[in-house]
């Protein structure tokens, strides 16, 4: 019962907060406060080849979109309040349910301090529901006009189980900047609270037959990227980590307790360079997973592999409003086992593409003015890495398989 | 390296490489007719705030969104021109160092994770510099020497005509 209890007080104070949001921006006149109000709306299409990826896509789906819609309130130069609802569909992995996508306060203890020539630091804290960031892209992933395809590369996991985990979560976060001549270094710490995990995405995360109860410990985040010479060149290096708690009661008789403890780390490496026509982006993350599951204080499983995945991104901007991409992107279950040879020899029967994906993508997209936006690429795939069993029910994956992506879009 | 080649090769040669760098230097007239006659930009700011000096970190920090209020702690408004104005990409390249596809990857990464307020958009340099002449803690750009719309009365906003820096 404490869990529902739990989200039902969580609900009320995100409600409380949007009332309180929504009055003090109905009141701007009169406290002569800064208020912004902006919102985004996509809708995908995705025909793919041999697997299913986001819906019956087989037959063309169009069970792929995304909506939000926030507010941002300056009450004094160093204090902001900023929340956004969002929904989001994408087969099984998404719901489309309404919910909070990030709801803090910001106060900026040091508004900026000029401490010579060419050096400037400010720091501040945010205190609620945060952004993790993770790489270039993890704090916007479901706003098509800032992530850079209709699917992100395989470091963000798009189609994985992990969004829970790594995208926001209640918490407090420390961030600083230091302005020193070329470079401009970002420095962003996060702890983050002891949260649940969605229905939606525990059936992605655990196969069992009886209830189960799936929490996230212990999570942090921290970044630090230099950005230099005004974003012509840009480097970070994030970290995250989180702990899944796994328990359940085996009904044998006596019934026997289950418990896990899925220790997850993602780090990441990020570089990009901001040319006039021409962008390059690469990131390479290592995904320590370190599971260790006991029935009744057995030992039923202990592993400790490390995933690892990276791509390379070129863009090219034709015009203005015209752009065209190309992207490799690659990603495994184990970087010791990069083909899944060792994996299928040791369980018969699994295959080993199933541990590994390579993705070729061509892209293109084109933006009309200041709010519209259109996008179109074609993957390419060999292995089922990426791919949901749970989506693809009573079918034989398809080893190499290919993916066309749409998406049209409207942002303010 | 034109005078190095030229010395390093004798009569002929070096006129030859004079000839080339007039025609040179006639196709970047004809290459390039809207930068030559546009000018470049300048910053202004509201007049409240006409002595503080910028330099270009300062003006990265402020056109990035990171800083939020003038060393006297008025809160800073930022106001921009369309993306794809000309104005904006003369001003991204010869100010800021960088590209207005850039600078607006920041401002959307900032307006979509609730960490500030996206700069205000005009849509002319009329209404800019009015915007700025009436807004406490406001800073913009326009074409510089464009007088058109200057009244008598307007102060003097010229703050820091960085050293202009073509990028690309």
């Amino acid at each position: 019962m404490a869990e529902p209890l739990r989200i039902l007080a969580a609900r009320r104070a995100v409600r409380r907060t949007l009332a309180a949001l929504l009055a003090v921006a109905l009141c701007r006149s009169a406290l002569a406060l800064d208020y912004q109000v902006h919102g985004y709306v996509a809708q995908g299409f995705v025909l793919s080849s041999g697997n299913n990826f986001f819906g019956t896509s087989t037959d063309g789906s169009l069970d792929y979109y995304e909506a939000g819609l926030n507010a941002e309130v300056q009450v004094r130069s160093n204090l902001l309040f900023a929340a956004q609802g969002a929904i989001r569909a994408a087969g099984v992995t998404d719901t489309g349910r309404p919910r909070l996508d990030y709801a803090l306060m910001d106060y900026r203890f040091l508004p900026g301090i000029n401490a010579g020539a060419n050096l400037d630091v400010d720091a501040g804290i945010r205190i609620g529901k945060v952004k993790n960031t993770v790489g270039f892209f993890n704090e916007t992933r479901d706003v098509i006009f800032t992530r850079p395809s209709i699917l992100l590369p395989s470091v963000y996991g798009d189609n994985q189980n992990q969004r829970d985990l790594v995208f926001a979560a209640p918490g407090v976060q420390l961030y600083g900047n230091l302005d020193w001549g070329n470079h401009e270094f970002s420095l962003v710490g996060t702890a983050s609270s002891n949260r649940g995990v969605s229905q939606a995405e525990d059936r992605l995360l655990v196969s069992l037959s009886v209830p189960f109860s799936l929490r996230i410990e212990d999570s942090w985040n921290a970044q630090i990227m230099d950005s230099i010479d005004g974003g012509r060149w840009q480097l970070g290096v994030s970290a995250f980590y989180g702990r899944f708690i796994l328990t359940a009661t085996v009904p044998t008789v006596p019934p026997e307790g289950l418990y896990g403890t899925i220790g997850v780390g993602l780090d990441v490496l990020s570089a990009r360079y901001n040319g006039e026509k021409l962008s390059i982006t690469a990131e390479y993350a290592l995904n320590p997973n370190k599971d260790a599951i006991t029935l009744g204080g057995a030992t039923l499983q202990n592993s400790d592999i490390i995933a690892d995945t990276g791509y390379v991104q070129a863009d090219y901007r034709l015009t203005s409003q015209w752009g065209v991409m190309a992207r490799f992107d690659a990603a495994f279950l184990d970087r010791n086992d990069r083909n899944g040879r060792a994996y299928a020899a040791a369980n018969p029967g699994a295959d080993p593409a199933s541990r590994y994906s390579y993705d070729f993508t061509v892209g293109v997209h084109w933006r009309y003015g200041e709010h519209w936006g259109v996008w179109g690429e074609y993957h390419l795939i060999d292995g089922t890495q990426n791919v949901q069993p749970l989506q693809n029910p009573g079918r034989q994956l398809a080893d190499h398989w290919s993916m066309l992506m749409l998406m049209a879009g409207y942002t303010f | 390296m034109i005078s190095s080649r030229r010395d390093a090769k004798e009569g002929q040669s070096g006129w030859r490489v004079v000839w080339l760098a007039a025609s040179l230097w006639l196709l970047g007239l004809l290459w390039m007719p809207g930068t030559a006659s546009a000018g470049s930009v300048e910053i202004i700011v509201s007049p409240d705030e006409a002595g503080t000096h910028i330099d270009r970190t300062l003006l990265r920090a402020i056109f990035t969104m990171r800083l939020r209020q003038w060393p006297n702690g008025t809160p800073i408004h930022v106001f921009v021109l369309p993306d794809r104005d000309a104005v904006t990409d003369l001003f991204c390249r010869e100010q800021l160092g960088t590209y207005p596809y850039v600078m607006r990857a920041t401002w959307d990464r900032v307006v979509f994770t609730g960490t500030g307020l996206a700069p205000t958009v005009v849509g002319s340099e009329r209404e800019m510099r009015e915007r700025i002449r009436t807004t406490p803690g406001a800073i913009g750009y326009v074409r510089s020497g464009d007088t058109s719309d200057r009244r008598s009365s307007w102060p003097t906003l010229l703050l820091a005509a960085l050293p202009g820096k073509p990028r690309g």
